[in-house]
């Protein structure tokens, strides 16, 4: 076996001792070295992404505690439980976590462990830069934190309104902290995007063509490109405009000096509309693999759901005024992005009807993940149903800033990402651990939430027509809310012990569950034709693609490719739109330099809210810290195949 | 676990890349439209908020200078030349051309900030005057930030060619940060017509 692991190619099956062999060389080079100091600089993209999902999922359950004090609050009438200013506090904390902490970060994050190994590839095209990312958001979460946990939480919503987030309404530091936030969650999530589409367009396994991209990869690279162009809206609105603002007295939203508080609406809305669609179409990429798998079958429409995810994507830019009908806005402009809220629901409609075609057409089985399918085909068509009657600008401002929209938000949110993440969770759960969760924990889970959201979410529909302001701490007891505010709470309890019971469930199955084996469901993707839980590795050699469902179409041994180095980090790049081979790349080290700059960015924003001079340290540091990253890029290695730009191919040390 | 049939072997590719085939010349596109697109809502910011005021710049405040900023026009247009160069160059593995030319790109790029600091004290306007004075602040700040990561970087790029035998894809890495100067270049010409003549022409 040479450091080119098994370079001589005979045109038949690897002998086990020569993969195992290879295995050994790989692992040797590949795994994280054991320690504290190893455990911080990892740039595994699966030690990567499973910390990201853990971290959000811990969100999830903070949030979700922060929903069910507010429930708590709310059970009654003239509830003095929580109080009005703690109230604002926790549902700023609940709306800013769910959405920038939770949902956002646990959707990438499934990207980030998956792309991968979806594609065949050995790692993300920049694991520092993944690694840098995770960080960051770790920073993010303890600002907040730490903040809420000292009476200093942001208490404005998770939408800042100004001119309720300017000094004037908001003195203290409660707006910068969610400010400077925002800034460290999008910095994470502009990483995890580039990560993602340079790996999808330069490290899909040999034969792996646009057209036989797995529709989860294809929904995580299409989401990419949206936080690319959704995420600097939020930045820029965040830091550069509101946190200036309140820190040096800059004017982007102060009337009185030329400002216009409905730029900010438009800066916020731009990300904040297609931000439901980055939570929500990985989690439609989820849905297609579970819905193939159970149904025994391709899925219908391949090329339909594709294209319903770019036309997703391009009109969701298309309709961030419909958040702002209710402000004086143009009458020609609120029918436009009336027409394009009505239309965003027919690439919707289009995916839909392609996994109940495929359903019918194949021989489904009630798993739990397809019982989660079914209940977010349930729940998000009633989302959906409302969404379309809020695109309508009378019924808007009728409904505009009651309960109903926040019924609808969370049917949306909730049937359309949470229930196909657990469906993930459950279908992908031995790819994590090596075990299988258990079945009957699993069905009262998924019932008990189904119920706990339909108890919880259908009565504000009717609070809501009935006039109960969303973002109110209490009520009167002669406005007759109470006892439908009762059952919504009570559903939220419901939701809580379904929750409880998943938390259960992956405790004693990561710890005693069924072992898997590397393709417990008999899926078609390359992501289970390696074992559960991958080598640091992911696969001992490229695998060759030449279907969209390679384990179904392989019939007697796996194509693929030798000749990668088994001494040094060495991955596979290819074409880009048919998947060649290309050319072979170092990937990095381990390296401490993610994490430090990380911190130094923290001190530099976090900074910049107390005392100003921090961030001149800040960023003093943080340059020291790019300089050692790039430092460490420069060790020179060994003899080098370089190709030239003039299509030249030469070799040099 | 199916077992695998070797068809072909990649032992023979190449294992540096330079321009698309290269991973950070992706990685490098991807924040030019990042930081592109950051920069064009905030140019779509200033003209919104121009919108709804009849005099633009709002007295007192004055139109910027345009002497400062006209000739880090041409001093950038200049500058693209050592950084063609050194792309070539480093296509060429030519060390001793790449070393050359990136002390020039260095010395030009270090020029251009210079004259920034002169330019952003002709601006005509404060800050926190008004929301015009925030925007045109916010604006070439932002370009400047940009521009004096690039030149750092291109000074840390530098200073590892001549203090430290350079691996050979550090030269792939010399070509794309001429790809990023270009970027920092071309963006300062709608920033230069949108800031500095618009003023005198919206």
């Amino acid at each position: 076996m040479s450091a080119l692991g098994n370079s001589t190619i005979d045109g038949g099956a690897l002998a086990p001792e020569a993969v195992a062999q290879n295995a050994g060389a790989l692992e040797r080079t590949w795994s994280t070295k054991p320690g504290v100091w190893a455990w911080v600089c990892t740039v595994d993209h699966k030690v990567i992404g499973r910390r990201y999902v853990i971290t959000a999922f811990a969100m999830f359950l903070a949030g979700g505690i922060e929903a069910a004090l507010m429930r708590a609050q709310l059970a009654r009438p003239e509830n003095g439980f929580l109080g009005a200013d703690r109230y604002n506090q926790i549902f700023t904390t609940h709306g800013t976590t769910m959405m920038f902490l939770f949902a956002v970060p646990m959707m990438t994050a499934m990207g980030l462990y998956f792309v991968p190994l979806m594609i065949g590839a050995r790692s993300v095209a920049f694991p520092r830069l993944n690694a840098f990312g995770y960080w960051t958001y770790l920073v993010g979460i303890g600002l907040l934190y730490v903040a809420l946990l000292t009476n200093h939480a942001p208490d404005t919503g998770w939408f800042a309104y100004v001119p309720l987030s300017e000094t004037l309404y908001a003195p203290g530091h409660r707006v910068d902290v969610w400010a400077q936030l925002v800034t460290f969650t999008e910095i994470a999530a502009l990483c995890a995007a580039v990560n993602i589409i340079v790996t999808v367009f330069k490290m899909r396994a040999p034969g792996m063509s646009v057209n036989r991209i797995p529709l989860f990869v294809w929904a995580q690279l299409v989401v990419a490109f949206m936080i690319v162009f959704a995420m600097p809206a939020v930045a820029a609105g965040s830091t550069l405009m509101l946190a200036a603002d309140r820190a040096i007295h800059m004017q982007w939203f102060i009337p009185a000096r030329g400002g216009d508080v409905l730029l900010w609406q438009h800066i916020f809305w731009f990300f904040g509309h297609p931000e439901v669609y980055i939570i929500f179409l990985p989690a439609l990429g989820m849905v297609t693999p579970i819905v193939e798998t159970f149904c025994r079958r391709p899925v219908v429409g391949y090329g339909a759901i594709v294209m319903a995810n770019i036309a997703t994507a391009f009109f969701a830019f298309g309709l961030w005024v419909h958040h702002m009908f209710a402000t004086p806005l143009p009458e020609l402009g609120d029918s436009l992005f009336t027409a394009a809220s009505l239309v965003i629901a027919i690439p919707s409609a289009v995916q839909i009807f392609c996994w109940i075609a495929t359903m019918w057409t194949g021989r489904p089985r009630l798993t739990v993940p397809m019982l989660f399918v079914l209940g977010f085909l349930f729940t998000f068509i009633n989302g959906g149903i409302t969404g379309v009657m809020l695109a309508s600008v009378p019924f808007d401002r009728q409904a505009h800033d009651t309960f109903f929209v926040v019924a609808h938000l969370h049917y949306v949110l909730l049937g359309g990402g949470v229930m196909p993440l657990f469906a993930g969770l459950y279908f992908w759960f031995p790819k994590f651990t090596g075990r299988l969760l258990r079945n009957g924990l699993g069905k009262w889970h998924f019932w008990l939430f189904l119920i706990g959201v339909n108890v919880t979410f259908f009565p504000m529909h009717i609070l809501g027509l009935d006039g109960m302001p969303r973002r109110i701490y209490t009520y009167l007891a002669s406005t007759g809310w109470g006892p439908l505010n009762l059952l919504s709470s009570l559903g939220a309890a419901t939701i809580a012990i379904s929750v409880i019971i998943f938390l259960v469930n992956v405790v004693l199955s990561w710890r005693g569950g069924a072992v898997a084996g590397p393709n417990p469901w008999g899926a078609s993707g390359l992501e289970w034709a390696t074992a559960s839980p991958p080598p640091p590795y992911n696969f001992a050699y490229p695998l060759i693609v030449s279907s969209a469902h390679p384990l179904w179409d392989a019939h007697a041994a796996l194509p693929v490719a030798t000749g990668l180095r088994t001494d040094r980090r060495e991955v596979l790049t290819t074409t880009t739109f048919d998947a060649r081979p290309d050319a072979r790349h170092s990937s990095p080290r381990e390296s401490i330099w993610p994490f430090y700059l990380a911190l130094c960015m923290g001190v530099v924003f976090i900074g910049s809210i107390f005392r100003p001079y921090w961030v001149l340290i800040g960023t003093a540091l943080s340059l020291a810290g790019l300089f050692g990253w790039g430092w460490q890029s420069t060790r020179p290695i060994e003899r080098e195949r370089i190709a030239l730009p003039n299509g030249a191919l030469v070799e040099r040390t | 676990m199916t077992s695998l049939r070797a068809e072909t072997s990649v032992a023979d590719l190449p294992t540096v890349t330079f321009g698309q085939r290269s991973l950070m010349w992706w990685g490098t596109l991807g924040f030019m439209v990042i930081e592109g697109w950051t920069l064009a809502l905030l140019l779509v910011s200033y003209l919104y908020l121009r919108q709804s005021v009849i005099q633009w710049p709002p007295a007192p405040s004055q139109s910027p200078a345009l002497l400062m900023p006209s000739i880090t026009l041409a001093l950038m247009a200049l500058s693209v030349v050592p950084a063609v160069v050194v792309a070539r160059a480093g296509g060429r593995l030519d060390a001793p051309a790449v070393k050359r030319w990136l002390v020039a790109h260095s010395l030009i790029g270090v020029a251009i900030l210079i004259l920034r600091w002169w330019d952003v004290q002709s601006l005509g306007v404060r800050w926190d005057a008004n929301a015009y004075g925030t925007a045109v602040w916010m604006i070439v700040g932002f370009h400047t930030s940009l521009l004096l990561l690039d030149v750092l970087d291109t000074l840390g790029l530098t200073l590892c060619f001549f203090v430290r035998r350079q691996p050979v894809k550090s030269f792939s890495d010399a070509a794309d940060n001429s790809v990023y100067w270009y970027f920092t270049v071309g963006i300062w010409l709608p920033v230069y017509l949108i800031a500095y003549v618009g003023p005198r022409v919206i």
